[in-house]
């Protein structure tokens, strides 16, 4: 008796599910999300389907894409390459979804990358800066900047003019984002005559920096480069303290975050980052965006939450100007004019990049504030 | 000085090791459960008392205290199933219902308690200065803690009834139940204070770093694997030994080769102590499986 | 709630009537696996379909390992990587016809298990199964480290289509049936290795090793031989991954990767042919029905194989093989 009362109500969840996909197919433009929800990288992947959520809805009230609303199809790939590329294949297999934002990772963006150009769908990411991203592919964009504009802006405007720095060491993450940042870094302080007095990785996951920061104190350099997310640089700034080393600190966008502040403590004191978001710009979308953010999520947005909102506004914007097909949809992105976001301006390159204008913030009695 | 300041290294980052493998080599090496979801156990443990302390906004020591007795009934959860109904059936089963709670328990931690790190706060601040090195009390209290479990726990396995019934049904299951040992009671109990120590280990370790977060455990469960087998499976006084020993080794590797071949180095010890000392460094022969 | 023994015997009755009529049930899944692409327009089934066949070649190549000789491999995932990387490295830097390129991908992979099974070939279950969990992490980390020839963490994209004379293998129907073929070519040969004189020892280690090495067996050589052959179709699945993705990155072969492959064979029932087959169907297809539900997808996951191993601990398809596994086990 009470196993066919769960057989049959398991069909009756099953009939119903499928049937409302079935309802939901009026008038609405989709667009696919692929993001990590699960696994290392969650916290990023929650981020992105917050802003994109939140841009989505904005744009509903607003009576949606060409009178069309906007439905967002989220799938998790869990950071994992092999995941991307099984919901690049769903979604370009799906008629209805004209256009796709993600992944969080490089790898998994370029894992993907050949199916979506192969079907000829647009592949958005917010967050890739490798710089062999965007040109990979007629269809793929990045809108964060990549690392061949921000590692010469860090040598050259941080290290250089604001902390007039002579050497720096640089402590980076062992994936293909921290690789990328440390390289491009490092080739620019070559050529503008800042000394590297030496370089150490670590894997994701770590929790003990004192052996390589021992090593890289060693040769006393003037400023250390963190090239991490917020986590590690926090943990980072921590041993620093810990080890009463005294050193500028400073590092790539991805440190800023409300986070960073309460991880760190004191020790981030002084920490100079840049940042093409600010949530305490006046301007009225950056304020709403802020404020909707922290309803939803609870916290601060962080630059990688930023960016992911602005990929949706701007996919909206070529869906606007290019209509539902999904070529149409990639001429319309390319050719967009300067988009202004709160991210800042976006125009893409040939290649499908955008070039950032970055500010520079420090950390002051515990809050990230913007130096002029 | 550099070399002095790289073994402290080793020495604090191996006495945090040695806090891990204990809870690890008891379940592992007296219990012989075999276990995946050591790391995602620890983490829940601790984020319990994270939430009991910032969210609920109860005294840290307070937060701590009611966080262990949960991290127990975790043990006793565990152990239901993944190992209770699989005590007659082969050992290996044991490496799939961990490997598959463990997938299940590191998302349940992400969707109740948040994808990213938390600042954990610092149970004791200050440091003294010996000699030009710094030590911090945290760092003393740590290695103290790690002593005095020791101890207590050989205090355990001696003189009280459970814990010589742990050590009987290790050396001889068969055995054990003849002289009437209850041997799913003893599991049951000895699996619990294995993952209550690994939590209270897991405390001290994230109040040091003073970060928390729900991608940490598998790593961590690798280490104090890592280390109970380096030390020894069977002894807990060289599991202790064998965190102090490659949390040293670790160091220096990367004061020698630099950063990259760290981990590297850790799994060749491994293997080497697999194949040439199955028995670890202070363990006695034992056949599992 | 259901009882166990319910549970079981729906199983085990359902297992009854498919032995009975092995042939026939295996020609008709033949049959359905041949039109499957044509029935169907659906891109995104039919990939799923390619992965579902992957991962049936790697459980079937772990299965021989672990289910006939009971070495716990659960470092799986370094094997696969060493086949999908030899396969990457060597198609952006030469022109090999691919047929070569596959059986170059095995016999690296097979060397590497040469080079780590001689060392641990006395080691006893548990002790292996860490052991080549370690060397998992290695290779993951060496191709990590040794970016010169792997590109580190970047992973190297554009791998090439593999090429027949003029015909190129490109879409996922092509793939699906090159898949297809592999995995029969593999079964097929497996069926007759295990049902040859090497076979039979393999048996006889797994069913007690004291009665192996009285009857003059080289215990040693035989673990080995085991482990070169699972391992080379590990290759062959690491080659045909690259192949069909096009891309290879550090990412994918992760230990979670070896974990959830030693999952299928155990879930599926470890030491038969068809065992592993069910097990990677299930457990590749279950996450996709359920990725809708995005962020529970991996407690859904977890929470299945629970499930199936506390209904039936032999896994779907095994039987007796658990009660010999007690046998040793108390040796």
């Amino acid at each position: 008796m009470k196993r066919t009362t769960l057989i049959l109500s398991f069909i009756f969840i099953l009939t119903i599910s499928l049937s409302m996909g079935v309802l939901a197919q009026t008038d609405t433009v989709k667009i696919g999300l692929s993001a990590p929800l699960t696994g290392d990288y969650a916290e990023y992947g929650e981020n992105f389907q917050y802003s994109v959520q939140i841009a989505a809805d904005e744009i509903n009230a607003e009576g949606g894409i060409r009178g069309k609303e906007v439905e967002i199809v989220v799938r998790d790939s869990q950071g994992n390459p092999a995941q991307a590329a099984a919901i690049a294949q769903e979604f370009v297999n799906n008629q209805d979804i004209v256009a796709e934002i993600g992944d969080f990772t490089s790898t998994a963006c370029l894992a993907a990358a050949p199916i979506y150009e192969s079907a000829g769908m647009v592949q958005l990411s917010p967050t890739s800066s490798h710089p062999d991203f965007a040109p990979s592919g007629e269809y793929m964009f990045g809108i964060v900047g990549t690392q061949a504009v921000e590692g010469p802006f860090n040598v050259k405007e941080l290290a250089l003019n604001y902390l007039g720095l002579d050497s720096s060491a640089v402590i980076y993450i062992n994936n293909d984002w921290g690789v990328a940042t440390m390289e491009n870094f490092v080739a620019s302080a070559e050529r503008n005559g800042l000394e590297i007095t030496g370089t150490e990785s670590f894997m994701e996951g770590e929790t003990d920096y004192s052996a390589i920061l021992t090593n890289l104190e060693r040769d006393n350099p003037d400023g250390i480069y963190i090239a991490a997310m917020y986590q590690e640089a926090s943990q980072i700034v921590r041993e620093i303290d810990r080890m009463d080393w005294d050193v500028e600190l400073f590092g790539p966008s991805s440190v800023f975050s409300m986070e960073f502040l309460k991880l760190a403590g004191e020790a981030g004191e002084g920490f100079v980052t840049n940042t093409i978001f600010y949530w305490e710009e006046d301007r009225a979308a950056v304020q709403n965006y802020v404020e909707e953010f922290e309803k939803r999520a609870g916290r601060r947005p962080n630059l990688h939450a930023a960016v992911a909102y602005d990929s949706m506004n701007i996919l909206a914007d070529a869906i606007e100007r290019g209509g539902f097909d999904r070529s149409d949809i990639r001429d319309a992105l390319a050719e967009t004019g300067e988009y202004m976001g709160v991210t800042g301006k976006i125009k893409f390159t040939d290649a499908g990049d955008v070039v950032r204008d970055y500010l520079i913030l420090k950390v002051v009695d515990n809050d990230w504030k913007v130096i002029e | 000085m550099f070399w002095i300041r790289q073994i402290i290294n080793g020495i604090t980052q191996g006495s945090i090791y040695a806090l891990m493998a204990i809870g690890y080599s008891l379940i592992f090496g007296k219990l012989l459960l075999v276990t995946f979801a050591f790391g995602e156990m620890v983490v829940f443990g601790v984020f319990v008392s994270y939430y009991l302390y910032a969210i609920v906004g109860l005294n840290l020591f307070l937060a701590i205290i009611i966080a262990l007795p949960i991290s127990w009934g975790l043990g006793m959860l565990v152990d239901k199933i993944c190992y209770e109904k699989f005590r007659d059936e082969p050992r290996f089963l044991m490496l799939i219902t961990t490997i598959g709670f463990g997938i299940f328990l590191k998302s349940f931690t992400q969707l109740i308690f948040g994808t990213g790190y938390r600042s954990y706060p610092n149970f004791i601040e200050g440091k003294i200065i010996v000699g030009g090195v710094r030590i911090t009390y945290i760092q003393i209290f740590i290695i103290l803690t790690t002593l005095l479990l020791l101890y207590g726990l050989n205090l355990f396995f001696k003189k009280t009834k459970l814990g010589v019934g742990i050590i009987a049904l290790s050396n001889d299951l068969d055995a054990a139940k003849l002289v009437g040992i209850n041997v799913n009671k003893s599991i049951k109990f000895g699996h619990s204070l294995g993952v209550v120590l690994g939590v209270f280990g897991g405390m001290m370790m994230v109040s040091y770093y003073n970060a928390i977060g729900a991608s940490m455990g598998p790593i961590l469960g690798l280490k104090a694997f890592t280390v109970v087998v380096f030390g020894g499976i069977t002894s807990l006084p060289g599991a202790i030994i064998g965190g102090f020993t490659l949390g040293i080794l670790e160091n220096l590797s990367v004061a020698t080769f630099g950063s990259g071949y760290k981990d590297i180095v850790a799994f060749v010890i491994l293997i080497l102590i697999l194949v040439l000392r199955p028995s670890g460094l202070l363990g006695k022969k034992i056949d599992l499986f | 709630m259901f009882s166990n023994s319910k549970i079981s015997n729906i199983i085990g009755n359902l297992k009854g009537i498919i032995l009975e009529n092995k042939l026939k049930i295996y020609l008709i899944i033949l049959i359905l696996a041949l039109i499957f692409p044509f029935i169907t327009n659906n891109q995104y089934y039919i990939y799923i379909g390619v992965l579902t066949l992957m991962y049936m070649i790697l459980a079937s190549s772990l299965n021989i390992i672990v289910g006939y000789t009971y070495q716990y491999l659960i470092g799986f995932a370094g094997f696969f990587a060493i086949g999908a990387y030899t396969t990457a490295i060597i198609t952006t830097s030469f022109e090999v016809n691919f047929i070569f390129v596959f059986l170059i991908s095995g016999i690296i992979a097979s060397i590497f298990a040469l080079l780590i099974g001689i060392p641990t070939s006395r080691l006893g279950g548990i002790f292996f199964a860490f052991a080549t969990l370690g060397f998992g992490e290695i290779i993951r980390l060496i191709i990590i480290n040794w970016d010169t020839l792997t590109r580190g963490t970047f992973g190297i994209p554009g791998i090439p289509r593999p090429k027949l004379f003029n015909f190129i293998i490109n879409t996922n129907t092509n793939f699906y049936f090159f898949a297809l073929l592999i995995l029969l070519v593999q079964l097929f040969i497996s069926y007759r290795v295990i049902n040859s004189r090497v076979g039979r020892a393999w048996l006889s280690l797994k069913e007690n090793s004291e009665a192996a090495k009285a009857m003059g067996i080289k215990i040693a050589k035989y673990r080995v031989l085991n482990l070169m052959y699972g391992t080379f179709w590990a290759g062959i699945g690491g080659a045909f991954y690259a192949y069909f993705t096009q891309y290879v990155s550090p990412d994918t072969f992760v230990l979670d990767e070896g974990f959830r492959i030693f999952a299928m064979v155990l879930v599926g029932g470890m030491g038969t042919l068809i065992g592993p087959i069910a097990g990677s169907g299930l457990l590749t297809i279950l996450p996709e029905l359920v990725r809708e539900f995005a962020r529970y997808q991996l407690i859904i996951y977890g929470v299945a194989i629970l499930l199936i191993i506390h209904y039936r601990p032999q896994g779907l398809f095994g039987a007796k093989e658990l009660a010999q596994a007690k046998v040793k086990d108390e040796k």
